[in-house]
């Protein structure tokens, strides 16, 4: 009687599923047909399951498959029986009550060897007793869930405080890459969203800003929470392993660098590898500096999204890094915002580890370079752009065109000297043109007269191929030539055009004045002048060529 | 054989004929220089002479080709006047002096064409007062 108040308040307090079984178990009255036999069976077999569970109890871990096999040597095979041998084999040990699993355990066996008598298979009651155990299975599956989810947090929180690993999972498969990926790096907040979804792990991670800088936000937060020996180790550990990061774990990093919107992160990649120090420092100046760039780009967002879809994998990449940096910050910004936000941060980096930089040599300066004219490309692409943030700018594109015009004189050599013909667009290198642009403060215009604009183009080609510095003077020489050249030039194509009775320039009389010139004589003809200078398209239109269907074109 | 030694023989046609225009262009060069020289009191040596005539033998025929380029543009086959002034539009004296000379020789010939035209009418009125006078005689008597 004891024992069964004992079990029954035992189960009262304990509802584990083993005890709701044993429960089902013990009230309900089993009738089968085959009760007197199987009761006999039971009866006999039943000191002995008691037995060997009570020894299972015991030493569980190593005879578990021994209980299976010797409940399975019974010799009917009823759903009790095996209902029993998965209470005998399932996991036992809980997250929540360790040691009540052992009491429950003998005292009911007792009652229940003593009840089994009573209460033997019965069909009636199968039926039922089919569905309860069916759903109580369902049941204990749907706590074992339950218990690993929870078991990984408390894992991660555990792991974060720099506790061992514990033998916890059982085929987790995602607990385990947990660990073997927390073992690479330490506290990472990309690695546990691809935990959390292993078969995501490899893709490139189209993230939302939300959701990162809402975990980061809780990942903060807990580790805030958590004990203060575990926050000194995060913290300098974070600036650590984002190059860690980026080198391993990205496996899209590399493709990306060659284009230039990755130029972002592999900048900063650099900058880490080189000097830890540096950036702790510069943190320190992001730190303030930040949220005042947050508050001044909110314009920002949508038109360098527009126009920028792969900054989105750099920029995640390069988030966590970013994070790092500006660790005591709020640390919630969005992607949208990191774009310029990034560039100018980068920017401020790099002034401040100018030296680091220069061990880089011309692949930063390069990277900086473009991320610059990449960045003044988002400010001049900007409708409106607040003060502060245009006057540390403009500082900054001063700077910046200083350092960089110092460590790329032979970038520049091709590109005209700096006074002349700022606004002209020079076929040789697209960056490179949109900087000197964009450098040189908006100062008066060179070139009012709209005849002489026009020529600047030929003056720049004309000091392109001299492959020789040039003078000013030299240059405005030149262009003065060539004005009188082309003003001569046409006014004998009109000349020509009115002794022929015409009013209107045609390819005759440009004929005319190459023979005049010199070009075209009786041994070279225009048509082999056409041929070996002009493309394709304009060949077509000048020479005469025959065409499918007797047709001539252009027609004589 | 004879068909080279004819060529050759035109070739050296030519080569003379050309020698003996070189030297009648000299000659002109060297009259011209010997006046520019007593006008302005500085004499001209050989070689110059020499060089001055070579250069303009040379420019002659440029000119000459470029007259022939522009009757051909304005679909002619005799050289104008027109080409000319064409031809001497850089040199604006030039020009001017062309285009004065070329009037003239305009006037001239409307000048000239006026006389002929009034000596035409005079013989024809002399000739057909005789013939009236003739004919009135016979109808007389």
């Amino acid at each position: 009687m004891a024992e069964a108040m004992a079990e029954s308040y035992n189960r009262d307090s304990e509802p584990t599923t083993r005890t709701l079984l044993r429960r089902v178990l013990d009230t309900a009255d089993t009738l089968t047909p085959r009760r007197r036999r199987s009761a006999r069976v039971r009866r006999l077999s039943s000191p002995t399951k008691m037995n060997v569970r009570r020894r299972s109890h015991r030493a569980r871990s190593i005879g578990r498959l021994a209980h299976v096999h010797t409940s399975g040597n019974l010799e009917e095979q009823t759903p009790r029986t095996l209902l029993k041998n998965i209470l005998l084999t399932a996991p036992e040990s809980s997250v929540m009550m360790p040691e009540s699993v052992v009491k429950p355990v003998p005292t009911p066996q007792v009652v229940q060897s003593s009840r089994r008598e009573s209460s033997r298979g019965s069909l009636e009651l199968q039926l039922p007793e089919l569905e309860p155990p069916t759903t109580l299975a369902l049941g204990l599956l749907a706590p074992g869930r339950r218990k690993q989810r929870q078991r990984l947090s408390v894992f991660q929180q555990g792991m974060d405080q720099g506790l061992p690993l514990s033998q916890e999972p059982r085929g987790n498969g995602s607990a385990s890459s947990l660990t073997s990926s927390l073992n690479l790096t330490f506290a990472t907040p990309l690695q546990p969203q691809s935990a959390q979804r292993p078969g995501l792990a490899r893709r490139p991670p189209t993230r939302r800003a939300v959701d990162v800088g809402a975990f980061l936000q809780d990942l903060r937060d807990t580790s805030l929470a958590l004990a203060s020996p575990g926050d000194s180790l995060r913290t300098p550990v974070a600036t650590l392993p984002t190059d860690t990061v980026l080198e391993d774990t990205q496996p899209f990093s590399q493709p990306l660098i060659g284009r230039s919107p990755s130029v972002y992160h592999s900048l900063p990649c650099l900058s880490h590898t080189e000097a830890e120090d540096a950036k702790r420092a510069v943190s320190h100046r992001t730190q303030s500096s930040g949220p005042r760039l947050q508050n001044h780009n909110p314009g920002k967002p949508t038109q360098l999204l527009a126009g920028k879809a792969k900054k989105v994998d750099a920029l995640a990449v390069s988030f966590p890094n970013n994070s790092s940096a500006v660790s005591g910050e709020d640390g919630v910004e969005p992607l949208q915002d990191g774009v310029g936000e990034e560039a100018e941060e980068r920017m401020e980096e790099s002034l401040s580890v100018s030296k680091v930089v220069a061990t880089t040599g011309t692949q930063g300066s390069v990277r900086m370079e473009k991320s610059k004219g990449h960045r003044e490309m988002t400010e001049a692409a900007e409708a409106k752009e607040p003060e502060g943030s245009s006057g540390a700018s403009l500082e900054l594109a001063s700077s910046t065109t200083e350092f960089l015009q110092a460590r790329r004189p032979q970038f520049l050599e091709p590109a005209p000297p700096p006074s002349a013909a700022v606004l002209s667009s020079e076929p040789l290198e697209p960056l490179s043109t949109r900087l000197p642009p964009r450098a040189r403060t908006p100062g008066p215009r060179p070139r009012q007269d709209p005849h002489k604009t026009g020529l600047s183009h030929y003056v720049k080609l004309f000091s392109f191929y001299a492959k020789m510095p040039m003078e000013k003077a030299a240059l405005e020489m030149v262009e003065k030539c060539l004005d009188k050249y082309f003003q001569h030039l046409c006014d004998d194509l009109e000349v020509f055009a009115a002794h022929a009775g015409r009013k209107t320039v045609r390819p005759e009389d440009l004929e005319l004045l190459m023979r005049r010139q010199g070009l075209v004589n009786d041994q070279v003809s225009l048509h082999v002048l056409v041929e070996r200078h002009l493309p394709l398209e304009y060949r077509q239109l000048l020479i005469p060529c025959a065409f499918s269907g007797n047709s001539v074109f252009p027609a004589q | 054989m004879e068909e080279e030694e004819e060529g050759g023989g035109e070739e050296q046609q030519q080569f003379s004929y050309r020698q003996r225009l070189k030297a009648a262009v000299h000659y002109t060069v060297g009259c011209l220089c010997e006046e520019v020289a007593s006008d302005r009191g500085m004499p001209f040596s050989k070689p110059a002479i020499a060089a001055v005539s070579e250069l303009t033998f040379r420019q002659c025929e440029t000119f000459a080709k470029d007259l022939e380029m522009f009757a051909r543009h304005a679909k002619r086959s005799t050289i104008n006047t027109e080409d000319v002034k064409l031809l001497a539009r850089r040199s604006n004296s030039l020009l001017k002096y062309i285009t004065e000379k070329t009037e003239e020789l305009a006037q001239f010939n409307t000048e000239q064409k006026a006389k002929k035209k009034q000596k035409l009418e005079e013989d024809n009125t002399r000739a057909v007062v005789p013939a009236e006078a003739a004919a009135a005689r016979k109808d007389g008597p």
